[in-house]
């Protein structure tokens, strides 16, 4: 059996928020999980606190918290991230970028 | 039926600018011609068109002949006199624990706005010279600001409207130099604390005096002090309450364990907006009299600190903010990431893996979010 | 929502509104107390009464959960009196015979330095009311009872008196016409935090608080409307017809005309108004008026007939207006020095106030301009419908000018505009002085009909701060009702 890191919906209607899991990989999506190592939210935040101009030249952000130690953890023990948290891993400076199969 | 005049049409729209006050000429003469017409529309002539009588009852009479006797008098104001049914600063006449309380002239706003933006005082210095609330202030700051960016815009203000009110409510103004200091608000409310609510008997010995320190721990259900430290406390008052009010809120005494762990209650002296002023008091009581250029000196010089601690504060939670997150812009995404750190550990997670301090939404836990009573409209919108 | 907000005459209730309705019952209202109700009964009526005015929009049950037994007080402290006493003055001596405190001492001034105070400037003092020091009155808690309902962001705006009432609030929110920290906000419910701005459109409220159009000047509006449909008509037929003919000069005479026949239309308008009058109401015009029309018909004349070649009337009305006061400053100028009794320096000093008090001529009070001379009108008529020539201010007296230019002021702020929902020039509605009052945990603009929300409303001795019309004897039994033990 796989352990996986992924994903598990949360949130409501339209407003998607997920737990980063480790997770059994043939385990439902949003059952109790190995371990929550963090959290994402894809909505786009708008930054506040800013002036004028800098909310104009400013980047909207995603939230994401994690506990890079157990993350490091679960990839070294052979924990296999999915596609969306392998990508979130990669920014965060864990691990390589995923290698897109060229076909 | 007479025909209302215009006010605006007569004598070239002279008599409406020249006349700020609407109880003058102008209004004197309207209100005579509807007078005129009442009565016209009271004859059976002026609704020949309907059969129905209207509904004239008796206690739309009362109301009528009240509106034109007592009631005239409101209808109009005098310019910067209050004009409420009970002749005094409370305009409900069944409630005389509401007063009207007075605003903030245009000037005083104007000038509380330029002290803080050009002169660069601190909030805390302009509230102390003013009377005036912080926070009024640094509202006032942000509607001043507001003002002068909708003015540079060109957008259309409602200045007669603003003109009106201020005619008609309390105005604290920017007092001249000669003129006797008037407080525009109390600076110094202490608000009531819910662990103050209790009666408690408590005896104390006689060999130490029971103090605002004492009280507090005492409403909290702190231990009480150690003579020694009593003591200390009790002989640097000042020192005391610097050390509560700019040192780290952390640092703060807890009591109790678990959910019931609660911070113990300070003295009044470190709960009131302005601690410092009570440090200028106890100078002036002891060396007022004989070197009042060094009270002030020294009042010159707390302020300043104060700032400096507050500026201080500001900056290392900025820092221990950044310090927290990591922020990554990749190129070929239009977002920002932010990545925070969090802990998940037996200590934050629980026994039972459910404690709050672990980061995620919790499992085996019910979403109310869209049950009935629910709060379900916004709670906060972030500037 | 269906309104339910009347004022019945019958059974007087108290609402959230400025009507003169809600004035006359509210003049009329008095305590519930009857002796022979049952305290079930008194209490209803009270909580009956009181949820008339406060939060009458919120369902019964919705307020019930916003109810809170925790009601919010502050008590100010002077800083002297935690000087001089740490406490244990208070505690001292009890249990054994000394059962009072001790009397505090003599309260003395309280004194702030300024930071710019100089050593040799007499120290400026301030003395606080005592009373609220000493705590000689009591903190009426249960008049904070619908405190909660104060933070709705209908209420807020009712509160800052951009509303005329709190449906109209509630109204102004739902169609979009709010911001809250400048972000727009449709939930009349939201629950304002300490430290949130909102903002109406200045339009609006003007709307909400200026006298209405009376039948005349709504018919006005109706005409102007229709005259300028069919302007509008004209010139685009005009426009297509030149375009046949040359597209290029015909856009240059378009630009030429258009301004140009603006004012003359309007002024034609006035004139055409002032003759219906003339005719329409001769018997009730006293003779001072007719004079004044006449006057005024025959400077429209003037103006009509010399305006056809002038480039009087196709400069806009602002470039007009600073022109003019330019003008007047100069005049003033000119002939300050001829005065004797007027020294230099009293001079700037004027120079300086005119400038500032451009913006606020009107807060100063304007009281006392006595009867309004013969000169003075004159002066102003030449003001407005000759603005480029001089004005001849030379017989003026000071009083005269400072009213003229004022009146100046106030006419670019205010001006008559038929296309406005509102009375104009602006004038505030009727009755609306008897329920002006702003309460302290508001701060507001009303030049930007814009305010901030700075904290949740307290009680502090002697005072209530949330604006209620009635007092302990109905808010004592309607928070026991919501304590929900009968």
């Amino acid at each position: 059996m796989v352990v996986r890191i992924r994903l598990s919906r949360f949130g409501n209607k339209h407003q998607p928020f997920y737990n980063i899991v480790v997770a059994q990989a043939r385990s439902a999506r949003d059952s109790k999980p190995l371990e929550v190592i963090g959290t994402f939210n894809p909505v786009p935040q708008r930054p506040t606190g800013l002036s004028d101009e800098e909310a104009r030249a400013a980047r909207a952000y995603k939230d994401i918290s994690l506990d890079r130690s157990r993350a490091k953890y679960w990839l070294g023990v052979g924990a296999q991230p999915s596609d969306g948290v392998w990508r979130l891993l990669h920014l965060a400076g864990l691990i390589e970028a995923k290698k897109v199969p060229s076909n | 039926m007479a025909q209302r005049i215009p006010n605006h049409l007569v004598s070239n729209s002279l008599l409406p600018y020249l006349s700020s006050s609407p109880s003058t000429s102008l209004f004197r003469l309207t209100t005579a011609y509807t007078s005129s017409s009442l009565t016209d529309a009271s004859r059976p002539a002026s609704r020949s068109f309907s059969t129905t009588r209207p509904s004239q009852t008796k206690l739309r009479r009362e109301m009528i002949r009240w509106l034109r006797g007592k009631g005239s008098e409101l209808q109009h104001h005098t310019p910067g006199e209050t004009n409420y049914i009970t002749h005094t600063n409370k305009p409900f006449p069944g409630n005389p624990l509401y007063r009207s309380d007075p605003i903030l002239s245009e000037d005083m706003r104007n000038e509380i706005h330029r002290q803080v933006t050009v002169q660069n005082k601190s909030v805390r210095a302009v509230s102390v010279q003013y009377s005036v609330d912080m926070r009024r202030v640094a509202a006032v700051v942000r509607l001043v600001e507001l003002e002068n960016q909708m003015k540079e815009q060109g957008k259309s203000l409602a200045l007669p409207y603003a003109r009106a009110i201020h005619e008609m409510v309390p105005v604290t103004h920017l007092r001249e130099h000669d003129d006797r200091r008037k407080s525009h608000e109390t600076i110094n409310d202490l608000p009531v604390h819910r662990l103050t609510d209790p009666q408690i008997f408590y005896p104390v010995s006689e060999s130490r005096q029971f103090n605002r320190i004492d009280a507090g721990r005492v409403f909290s259900a702190a231990p009480a002090l150690r003579n020694q430290r009593a003591e200390w406390l009790e002989a640097n008052p000042d020192e005391t309450i610097r050390r509560i009010t700019q040192e780290s809120p952390a640092n703060i005494e807890k009591v109790g364990k678990g959910d019931e762990e609660h911070q113990v209650l300070l003295p009044a002296d470190a709960r009131i907006p302005h601690p410092h002023m009570i440090t200028h008091e106890r100078n002036r009581l002891t060396i007022g009299k004989t070197e009042p250029a060094e009270v002030r000196q020294k009042y010159r010089e707390r302020l300043e600190q104060e700032t400096q601690v507050e500026l201080q504060r500001k900056e290392r939670a900025q820092q221990r903010l950044e310090m927290k997150t990591q922020k990554v812009q990749p190129e070929n995404s239009r977002f920002e990431f932010r990545f925070t750190d969090v802990v998940v550990s037996r200590e934050t997670t629980g026994l039972t893996g459910r404690g709050h301090k672990a980061p995620g939404r919790r499992y085996g836990v019910p979403s109310s979010d869209r049950k009935k009573g629910q709060v379900k409209i916004p709670t906060r919108v972030k500037v | 929502m269906r309104n339910r907000a009347t004022t019945p005459l019958k059974t007087p209730k108290i609402r959230q509104s400025w009507s003169k309705y809600n004035l006359y019952n509210l003049s009329r209202l008095r305590d519930v107390y009857r002796p022979n109700a049952t305290f079930f009964q008194q209490k209803w009526k009270a909580k009956a009464a009181a949820r008339a005015y406060h939060g009458e929009q919120v369902s019964e049950k919705q307020w019930q959960r916003m109810f809170s037994p925790r009601l919010r007080s502050v008590v100010p402290m002077a800083p002297s009196n935690l000087a001089r006493d740490d406490g244990s003055a208070m505690s001292a001596g009890r249990g054994s015979g000394l059962t009072k405190a001790p009397q505090p001492e003599e309260m003395e001034d309280f004194e702030v330095y300024e930071e710019d105070a100089g050593a040799d400037k007499p120290r400026e003092k301030f003395r606080g009311s005592r009373a609220s020091y000493t705590g000689e009155r009591t903190t009426p808690y249960v008049q904070m009872t619908f405190a909660p309902l104060e933070r709705r962001l209908d209420t807020a705006i009712f509160r800052a008196m951009f509303a005329s009432s709190a449906r109209q609030a509630r109204q102004f929110v739902v169609h979009g016409a709010v911001k809250v920290n400048g972000k727009p906000m449709r939930f009349p419910g939201y629950l304002l935090n300490p430290g949130d701005m909102f903002q109406v459109e200045p339009e609006r409220v003007m709307y909400a608080t200026g006298a209405p159009k009376d039948k005349v000047e709504r018919r006005q509006t109706r005409v102007a409307r229709k005259k300028a449909a069919e302007e509008a008509k004209k010139a685009e037929e005009a426009a297509e017809e030149a375009a046949e003919e040359a597209e290029e000069a015909a856009e240059a005479t378009k630009a030429e005309s258009a301004p140009l026949e603006a004012p003359r239309k309007t002024l034609r308008a006035l004139m055409s108004k002032a003759k219906a009058i003339m005719n329409s109401s001769k018997d009730v015009l006293p003779a001072k008026r007719k004079q004044d029309l006449r006057g005024f018909q025959r400077a429209v004349r003037r103006v009509l007939s010399r305006s056809g070649n002038s480039s009087v009337l196709t400069a806009n009305l602002e470039e007009q207006f600073s022109e003019l006061t330019t003008l007047l400053k100069v005049k003033r100028a000119e002939k300050k020095p001829q005065k004797a009794e007027k020294t230099e320096v009293e001079a700037k000093a004027e120079g300086s106030a005119t400038e500032k008090s451009e913006s606020e001529a009107a807060t100063t009070k304007a009281g006392e301009n006595g009867p309004i001379t013969t000169q003075l009108s004159e002066a102003f008529r030449q003001a407005i419908q000759n603005p480029e020539k001089e004005v001849d201010t030379s017989e003026l007296s000071d009083e005269e000018f400072e009213v003229l230019r004022r009146a100046l002021v106030q006419m670019r702020d205010n001006p008559v505009d038929s296309t406005k929902p509102y009375a104009t020039p602006w004038r505030p509605r009727d009755y609306m002085s008897a329920f002006a009052t702003i309460p302290r945990y508001l701060e507001v603009n009303h030049n930007i009909c814009a305010a901030v929300y700075l904290r949740h409303p307290v009680a502090r001795p002697g005072f209530g701060e949330v604006p209620t019309p009635f007092g302990e004897m109905v808010n004592n039994p309607a928070f026991v009702w919501y304590l929900r033990r009968r």
